[in-house]
């Protein structure tokens, strides 16, 4: 389990995080929904250890960074790295022996390529696949169906489905409300640095009703297309 | 009148476009009054615009270069000076130390001058100013870049070289240096991949060359060249870690940072120890009474490599600067000190990474 109490996250005169309260338990999916720079990328940081921030993250085990699969938007990828041993890196870096990697390459990557040859949904399906090999308890995924096929999509979400059934606890984000209610058990609206909103499976086409009436309202009726 | 006047004497700032606006009229007053055709006034102007986009171009790369200095903590009038200085001193030591100077001089200019040809750059360059400035500023640009090793050459008096380098630079001019090859380069440090295995990849002839030294050194009777050998290794493998990485291959270790030190320490000592091991075995068996001397040297290049690791993670994450510099420098001068700055820089590195490594 992930506790977060009354986080909040500044930069400089800027809150982009306000008092935010949440837990993330085990064997659950979670979804994380909100426009450009509501702070769905800080909170993913913060929890990661990877900003300062007031407030208390508390998991177990702990701290959490050394337990977290962290796949973030744009993977950055060193020039004449090959994508094995982009995952021997990750794999080393966590003390996690692997014996052959390219019996797990299961989105049939080149990996004896350079990675930062591959391309976007390449990258980021082999930045999934290193983090999966880590065999962390808790995951976010930022952007993980972003600029990947659509065959890799369907592997994705299943991949999902089975870590909580593994009782791991993931977090996503993700702008394609579509995925979010194929793989989470709860969304939660992240709006100018808080959550305004937190929705069970059940009421999830009821957000996203509120969502679109919010977002579209009648802007299309303003193009006066005809 | 004034304001064509620009036109031919290339003013700076950009006011060509500013200023002769209305091309119809000037082209016909420079027509009438100085007796040229209408194209040839046009063909002008066209030439003055493409070369104001060229100085602008090397405007920029001048503000960029000051730009870097002044983030290392360098006013950039000192940092020219001291990279002069710096520049001398290693080619008079080149020079004094071995008879084959000029060959180590050619390559390392060279190689300097082939990162200028890379495809995408040149591809880059190519989109932005054409062809011909293309060439233009690849000639200059190789110019500037040769210039120091070219002038150094004038003052020992090798004119051929200066000749030759001066046709290589040239050559490069025109041609790109595909960088980025389709094959990936074999590496032995996949098993701990990241500053061997890409550094390696990248500088995998310079180790060739030293092998190479090394064999000409024993042939030649010249135990200080297949020191230079052994130091030019060191001295390849402490490139490796001179840029900050990015912060996720700090963060993702499940390491306290005095353990992810000791670990990038070991890990430097291993592979360096590869590489160099085969050079200090040659030297110690064709001079076996020189062994003392070259222990210490391969403990001094060990003793670097740490200082630079150490170094490297007591700016972390920003990159190296002046502060780190001049404790590499007192290093450089006196490599006693070491004992005291790796200690100290352990210290700091460990307080940096503290905020990524729990």
């Amino acid at each position: 389990m992930i506790a977060i109490k009354n986080l909040s996250k500044n930069y400089g005169t800027n809150e982009v995080l306000k008092n935010i309260n949440i837990e993330f338990d085990k064997g659950k999916v979670y979804g994380i929904v909100g426009g450009n720079g509501a702070g769905k990328t800080t909170l993913f940081r913060c929890i990661a250890d990877l900003e300062e921030y007031e407030g208390e993250i508390h998991s177990n085990p702990n701290p959490v960074k050394n337990h977290l699969g962290l796949l973030l938007t744009e993977p950055f990828f060193f020039q004449k790295m090959t994508g094995k041993e982009y995952i021997q890196f990750l794999c080393n870096a966590r003390k996690i022996k692997i014996a052959n990697i390219d019996d797990r390459n299961i989105f049939d990557l080149p990996l004896h390529q350079y990675a930062s040859t591959y391309s976007t949904g390449m990258k980021k399906k082999l930045a999934l696949t290193a983090i999966l090999l880590q065999g962390n308890p808790y995951f976010i995924l930022d952007e993980p169906f972003n600029g990947v096929d659509i065959q890799s999509n369907i592997i994705i979400t299943e991949i999902i489905h089975k870590l909580k059934a593994l009782d791991k606890t993931v977090i996503i984000s993700s702008h394609i409300f579509s995925t979010l209610s194929d793989t989470c058990d709860e969304i939660h609206l992240l709006s100018n640095g808080h959550f305004s909103k937190s929705v069970q499976k059940i009421d999830f086409h009821i957000l996203e009703a509120e969502m679109k009436q919010m977002t579209i309202g009648n802007k299309i009726e303003k193009l006066g297309l005809v | 009148m004034d304001k064509c006047t620009n036109v031919k004497t290339r003013s700076p700032n950009y006011k060509i476009g500013k200023n002769c606006t209305k091309s119809v009229g000037f082209s016909y007053f420079w027509s009438t009054k100085e007796g040229l055709r209408e194209s040839d006034i046009s063909g002008n102007f066209r030439r003055t615009w493409q070369d104001e986009k060229v100085k602008a171009y090397f405007e920029l790369q001048y503000i960029m270069t000051n730009r870097k200095f002044k983030d290392a903590g360098l006013h950039p009038l000192l940092a020219y000076f001291l990279l002069t200085i710096l520049f001398v001193g290693l080619s008079m030591y080149l020079f004094h130390k071995t008879e084959f100077a000029q060959y180590i001089y050619l390559l390392f200019a060279l190689t300097l001058i082939a990162k200028l040809s890379e495809t995408r750059r040149t591809e880059f360059l190519k989109i932005c100013y054409g062809d011909i400035q293309l060439k233009q500023i690849r000639i200059v640009e190789n110019l500037i870049c040769s210039s120091p090793f070219m002038a150094f050459l004038l003052y020992q008096q090798l004119f051929g070289y200066v000749g030759l380098l001066l046709t290589l630079t040239s050559i490069l001019a025109i041609v790109n240096v595909q960088t980025t090859f389709n094959f990936t380069i074999w590496t032995p440090f996949s098993r701990r991949p990241f500053e061997f295995t890409k550094g390696f990849r990248n500088t995998f002839y310079v180790f060739l060359a030293a092998y190479a030294l090394t064999i000409i050194a024993v042939s030649v009777n010249n135990l200080n060249l297949g020191v230079f050998a052994m130091l030019l290794v060191f001295a390849t493998t402490l490139s490796y870690y001179s840029k900050p990485e990015n912060e996720y291959y700090v963060w993702a270790h499940d390491l306290t940072p005095k353990a992810f030190l000791f670990s990038k320490i070991k890990t430097a000592l291993l592979y360096s120890t590869s590489i160099a091991l085969p050079i200090a075995i040659i030297l110690a068996v064709y001079y076996p009474q020189h062994m003392g001397m070259l222990s210490l040297f391969f403990l001094v290049g060990w003793a670097f490599l740490i200082s630079i690791i150490v170094s490297k993670y007591s700016a972390y994450p920003d990159e190296m600067n002046i502060t780190q510099g001049v404790f590499l420098a007192l290093c450089i001068w006196f490599p006693p000190i070491l004992i005291a700055v790796i200690p100290y820089l352990f210290k700091q590195s460990e307080n940096r990474l503290s905020g990524l490594l729990k």
